[in-house]
């Protein structure tokens, strides 16, 4: 069980990795968010998995695992609303997307509408 | 501000309890049977969900609120949540992986327009928000043109910049299990 378990954590810190490297290379910061999502999702859920296992098999502590359960439930269900916000914020502040950008679409509909 | 029904206030109520039996780990104290310690902690819990209800239902529930009540959508809700979408994540999340670790960048980032089938509050917000989870692409923003809803999608891989074909990349099987769950 154990071994589960170490697997699981190591699985998400090596994509907890790439999102870090991924965040240091990007061009600009819209794909600097999308490699950010690679921790929050599968980074953070592999570590709550895994201490979900742990807290359950190995220290028999049922109320702890259910904790995790919620915290990961709430995770999930709140992280995508502040990465929404903070695209379309840092759109509407006018950061501008690379150069090798390949289309705009969101750009054209608000020129056509002005 | 429209002011919220009877059953959104007790199904709101409902869930606050849930969670709060939850949390404080009541929920394993009620199988061991209850002593006066596990009744202060439960009306507390109770006084607590109904003070949260009367101030937030109507911002929670604006559509049906025994919806998910129906056996087949629950069904569909438990079987998104644990196998189709992990699995889209799990996909997503190791290609971006590569890509953080190519050592060519091969980025194509773009911002595609794509429309969208559902029509209830709630599918488009989870949809929104499934399309956000899936590294690789974000939602800026959702509009509604013509009756018709369209988001604009960050996507770090914008093969297609075609409406419908860049909506069916994007969305793979996860509009049509939103559908099932909530029209």
């Amino acid at each position: 069980m154990m071994i589960a378990i170490y697997i699981l954590i190591g699985i998400s810190l090596l994509f907890a990795f790439a999102g870090v490297v991924g965040m240091l290379r990007m061009p600009d910061s819209y794909s600097r968010m999308q490699s950010s999502t690679n921790i929050a999702t599968l980074g953070v859920l592999g570590v709550i998995i895994g201490g979900i296992l742990y807290s359950a098999c190995i220290l028999k502590d049922a109320n702890m695992a259910i904790k995790l359960g919620v915290m990961g439930v709430f995770y999930i269900v709140t992280a995508p609303i502040s990465g929404h916000a903070i695209a379309k914020a840092a759109y509407a502040h006018g950061i501008k997307p690379c150069e090798n950008t390949v289309c705009d679409q969101l750009k054209e509909d608000l020129e056509d509408e002005a | 501000m429209k002011k919220a029904k009877f059953p959104a206030f007790l199904v709101t109520c409902l869930i606050c309890f849930v969670f709060w039996l939850l949390i404080t780990g009541e929920i394993s104290g009620l199988f061991d049977g209850i002593d006066s310690g596990d009744i202060e902690i439960l009306v507390a819990g109770a006084a607590v969900s109904i003070l949260a209800a009367l101030f937030s239902a109507r911002f929670f529930i604006h559509e049906k609120a025994f919806y998910l009540l129906n056996p087949r959508r629950f069904f569909c809700l438990l079987l998104y949540c644990l196998i189709i979408f992990p699995w889209e994540l799990i996909k997503a999340n190791v290609d971006m992986a590569c890509r953080a670790f190519a050592p060519k960048k091969n980025l194509k980032p773009g911002i595609v327009k794509i429309p969208s089938a559902l029509t209830s509050e709630y599918g488009l917000s989870m949809l929104a928000n499934s399309i956000t989870l899936t590294p690789g692409t974000i939602t800026m923003d959702i509009v509604e043109e013509n009756g018709k809803n369209w988001y604009y999608i960050h996507w770090i891989n914008a093969a297609e910049q075609d409406a419908e074909k860049a909506g069916a990349a994007i969305k793979g099987t996860m509009e049509k299990w939103i559908r099932r769950i909530w029209e």
